[in-house]
Order: C-alpha cells, then sequence, then structure tokens
C-alpha cells in the first residue's frame, strides 16, 4: 500500500467536543475482569463516533485522566466497556453507582474518516479494545463482513451477548487464529487490542490493502498538544490521540 | 495588569508553562486564552528532534512522570511554519528554546529577537529528558549560556532552572549575573517507577520529568529561596499548580507570574478557570493589587481580619 503523505491524514477536527464537570455513573454490569458502565448526564453525548475517545477522572481529582473507548453513545449516555484492571478498577469498577465524574471530548479521529470507505471489514478486537469494534459494528453494519472478540477467559461472555467470543483458556485459539479461519482476499482489517495482537496480525496482513490497527498509550492531554503519546511513522511522527487512534498497517514499520 | 516585575502587562499572573500546551493550537480551539497571562511555547531546539519511544507517560500518586525528549520540529522549521501561529494567539508570546552549546542558542535568540509579537524569550537550561549534561546544574555553564544568549538580545530573558539539581539560588545567581531579566522555577523533577510484575522500569527511557502535585511544595521552596536572594528578579513560578490555593501559595512564596503544566495536561480548561478564580478571589479579598499577594510570605503574610 501507498504510505499516505502528511497532507492526506486527517487528524482530530474541532468538532463537536464536550466538557462535561459532573457526569454519574448510573449503571454498571460487571462479568469475570471487565465491566460495562454507563455514565449519565452528557449534554451532545450522541456526537461520539466510533473510534473516538472521552478523558474521565472522578470529579474533584487532580489527577491525570484516562481514555475510554466509546461503546454506545445515545441521548444523554455514554457506555464504556472497560477492563478491570488496577487504576481502571478503582476508577469506575469498584465505585458505587453516582459517582460523579469529570469527562471530556470525544477526541481522536473516528473509524470512519481513517478508512477506506469502499471496503468490507473484518474487525478484530482483543479485550476492552471490543469496545470501539462492537460500536462501529452498530452504526455501520454495512462495513462490517465479520466480527471477531478475543479473550483470556470466559468471563466477559455474558456482558457481550450476541457475540460468540474466541476464549483462550477454553481452546488455546487466539482472536488472530479465528482471523485466519474468516479473513479472505478482498477483505479489510480493522484491529483493536493488546499489542502482541496487533503485532501478530500486522505482520501476517500487513501488506495487504486495508489492514488498520488501532493504537493504545497513556495518554496525557488528549488534544494533540504535549505529545505523550507520538509514535514514529515513515512520513514523521504521529499523535495517537489527535492523528490516531486508527493507522494503516503501512505507517507502523514496527509493528510487524 | 503588571504583576510585580513583569516587564510587560498582561490579563493574569497565570501562564501556560512550557511543554504541555505545545505550540498553543489545540488549545486555542478550546479554550480563551486571552484570559491568560502569556503561553510559554514547547521548548524547541536548533535541530528537529523525534523525542523518545513510547511508554512516555507514566503515572504516579499526586502526579506523572513524562519522557517526552524535547520532540519539536527544530527551530528553522519552526520558525517558518509554526511560529506565526503561536504568533496569532490572543496572549502574550514567550518562546522557549533550548540548545547543548551556547553558540546554538544565541542563533536562536537572535534569529527570534527580529521577529516581532515575541514578549519574552525562555531558555530551558533543564530538561531531565535528553541525554545533555543539566545546564543549569552547573553555574559556571548557566552563565555562559546566558551571556550568550543575553548579547543575542533585548527582549526580556528567563532563564529556567531544575528545582532538584545543583544549587538552584547559586545557578539563579549565575543567570542573573549574566544579564538575565528573570527565573522560571522549577521544571520536572527526575524520577523513576518500575513495573513491580515485571522488575522493569516502566518508561522506555527509563527516568523521566515527575511533574503534578507531588512537585508543589518543591518548586514553593525553590521560588521563596530564590525570592528572598533575588528581590528584583522576575520569577515565573511553576510545578504542581493545579487550583487556586496553589496558584495564591506561589505567588505568595514570591512569583510574579504562575505557570501551569500538568494542571492544563490534565484539564485544559484549567489556566482559563484559574485565571478567572484569581481574579475572582482579589477581589472578593479586596486586594488593591496583585502585587499585595506577591512575595507576601516574606512580609509576614496577609493583614488577617
Amino acid at each position: 500500500m501507498k504510505t499516505r503523505t502528511k497532507k492526506t491524514l486527517p487528524t482530530a477536527r474541532n468538532g463537536p467536543v464536550f466538557s462535561v464537570p459532573n457526569a454519574v455513573l448510573v449503571d454498571r454490569s460487571s462479568g469475570e475482569g471487565y465491566a460495562r458502565v454507563t455514565l449519565a448526564g452528557i449534554h451532545g453525548a450522541p456526537a461520539a463516533r466510533p473510534g473516538q475517545f472521552l478523558m474521565i477522572r472522578r470529579l474533584g481529582s487532580a489527577a491525570l485522566p484516562r481514555a475510554f473507548s466509546v461503546l454506545r453513545a445515545e441521548s444523554d449516555r455514554v457506555e464504556l466497556f472497560i477492563k478491570l484492571d488496577g487504576l481502571l478498577r478503582e476508577l469506575l469498577g469498584a465505585v458505587p453507582l453516582g459517582t460523579r465524574f469529570e469527562l471530556r471530548g470525544p477526541y481522536g479521529v473516528p473509524y470512519e474518516d481513517r478508512i477506506d470507505p469502499n471496503g468490507r471489514y473484518v474487525l478484530v478486537g482483543g479485550g476492552s479494545g471490543a469496545a470501539p469494534l462492537l460500536f462501529l459494528h452498530e452504526r455501520r453494519p454495512d462495513l462490517v463482513e465479520d466480527v471477531v472478540l478475543g479473550f483470556r477467559h470466559e468471563g466477559a461472555q455474558w456482558l457481550l451477548r450476541g457475540y460468540e467470543l474466541v476464549v483462550e483458556s477454553a481452546d488455546g485459539r487466539r482472536a488472530h487464529d479465528r482471523l485466519a479461519d474468516v479473513w479472505r482476499q478482498g477483505l479489510g482489517i480493522i484491529a483493536c487490542g493488546p499489542e502482541p495482537m496487533l503485532r501478530a496480525i500486522t505482520s501476517r496482513y500487513g501488506d495487504q490493502p486495508r489492514v488498520y490497527v488501532s493504537l493504545e498509550a497513556r495518554l496525557g492531554c488528549g488534544i494533540g498538544s504535549c505529545l505523550g503519546c507520538s509514535i514514529p511513522t515513515p512520513a514523521g511522527t504521529r499523535r495517537i490521540c489527535k492523528d490516531g487512534p486508527l493507522f494503516a498497517a503501512s505507517e507502523l514499520p514496527w509493528l510487524r | 495588569m503588571t504583576p510585580g516585575r513583569c516587564p510587560f502587562s498582561v490579563a493574569s499572573p497565570i501562564v501556560l508553562a512550557s511543554g504541555p500546551a505545545g505550540f498553543g493550537t489545540e488549545l486555542a480551539e478550546r479554550t480563551d486564552l486571552s484570559a491568560i497571562g502569556a503561553l510559554t511555547t514547547k521548548t524547541v531546539t536548533p535541530q528537529p528532534r523525534e523525542g523518545n519511544p513510547q511508554p512516555r507517560l507514566v503515572d504516579c500518586p499526586c502526579g506523572m512522570i513524562n519522557s517526552i525528549g524535547l520532540e519539536n520540529p527544530g527551530f528553522d522549521v519552526f520558525v517558518e511554519r509554526c511560529l506565526p501561529d503561536v504568533l496569532s494567539l490572543p496572549t502574550r508570546h514567550i518562546i522557549s528554546v533550548a540548545a547543548e552549546r551556547p553558540e546554538e542558542l544565541a542563533r536562536m535568540v537572535g534569529a527570534l529577537s527580529a521577529i516581532e509579537g515575541i514578549d519574552a524569550i525562555e531558555i530551558n537550561l533543564s530538561c531531565p529528558n535528553v541525554d545533555a549534561v543539566v545546564i543549569g546544574s552547573d553555574r559556571a555553564l548557566v552563565g555562559r549560556f546566558t551571556e550568550a544568549a543575553r548579547g543575542a538580545t533585548e527582549r526580556p530573558l528567563l532563564i529556567k532552572l531544575p528545582g532538584d539539581a545543583g544549587h538552584v539560588v547559586a545557578s539563579a545567581e549565575a543567570a542573573l549575573d549574566a544579564g538575565a531579566d528573570g527565573l522560571t522555577l522549577i521544571n520536572s523533577i527526575r524520577g523513576l517507577r518500575i513495573d513491580h510484575r515485571v522488575g522493569r522500569p516502566m518508561l522506555h527511557r527509563e527516568t523521566g520529568g515527575l511533574s503534578g502535585p507531588a512537585i508543589l511544595p518543591i518548586a514553593l521552596a525553590r521560588v521563596f529561596e530564590a525570592r528572598k536572594a533575588f528581590p528584583d528578579a522576575l520569577i515565573v513560578g511553576t510545578g504542581g499548580v493545579t487550583d487556586l490555593e496553589s496558584a495564591i501559595e506561589m505567588m505568595a512564596a514570591g512569583a510574579d507570574l504562575v505557570g501551569v503544566g500538568y494542571g492544563m495536561m490534565a484539564n485544559p480548561q484549567l489556566p482559563t478557570q484559574l485565571a478567572r478564580r484569581l481574579e475572582a478571589w482579589l477581589a472578593e479579598r479586596r486586594l488593591d493589587s496583585v502585587k499585595e499577594v506577591i512575595g507576601v510570605a516574606h512580609r509576614g503574610g496577609f493583614d488577617v481580619p
């Protein structure tokens, strides 16, 4: 695939951006290691599009907020699908309903603005990387050929009813093993998940057209100014938060 | 207003510290920069720098450690492509530069000096994230770099010093003796985190610069010591200010201007909010001028009724 030049790269525009001083945790279903959480009181929530993320911290905290991909956005609510690990468990998993949060976003380039709109895609998610992909599946089923979601354990299955998960602890198979079964020439891939999964996918399919991976890093500002999330590409450094999070596999030769 | 020894008028003593605000353009889309005193740009170096590999940020109790590594497009590209946008932002403009040799510093400062609209030049002698020696910890080097910059400009010149390396008052004295107008105190403090599960440093570059509320007391001490030693120097107090109370503390310790870095990274609206809260607080306290707050900790404090 031709390397994109800087001029053709969309970056996140100053679109509808909300800054909500007191979003409320109104719902949470927890599975083994994962949870779906709903925050309400977010005016303009539906402006969030698949692939975009929010920066969230406890109300009144001086901590650096954490970035969360949106699973669903409607009315005044945003739903997230999160891994209950360390700080995230503390932030959203172990607090009572009614807890208030500062929330800002949506940031990042929506997946739809980065991918070839004429392709059909296999969506490959690992763990909480499922969130933006399921959001894309909901909003743009016409783009989706198949959805492959890998998890280490089966605990998340009931949180993601309607999808048949690939569970490593059950039969040793991982998301990219299942991808090999369903992918065929001509299909694109959009992947979001842990780095070893992304590496396996770009190593095998990176030379195909329309292969995209969504990257993660500890973000600082979320708006593209602090350069905490810069990564190298053949065309120069790019910011995961503002130029990404989705990148074409050809832009990430180091991820092979 | 013209707080303390600030050589120009500002909308507020709250300014954006060099670093997380980048060149200000992203922030300008989201907050009213005309409410804050000044933007200090991310540090620009003579040659382009890619910065350090990921991971560059790691959380800490009360703050974070960064190892950005002075990522910037290099001075010439900055002047041609970025500076015009910086200068169009509706606030005062402080341009931050760093170099490994005094001659390179003089070249950049001289070139900036010829450009209209630059209100001050800050010399970063204290980045903890590059291999070069932390110049700001060595008073002889501080003197040489400051002299080189001073020789190249008549614009207000700030020297940014480390809070944890060397003797800050000695370095500050060297900078002021060499003609600096003021000091920016402090840069982030070198710190380390290790992932206990694997026993390895969490940042690719191992150590980085600690910022956030964790360093507020250190910044306050350096500003307090410097103000005591140099009553006439302009001081920009930077380090861990995230709310009105800490901004007042910083001014009371002796800062004429208060830099916000980490706080802006966590909440891009914070500098504007702080500027407004400070203005309201001054009015509420019936303080005639911000000068009554600056350095008040050296004068026995406020008259509390």
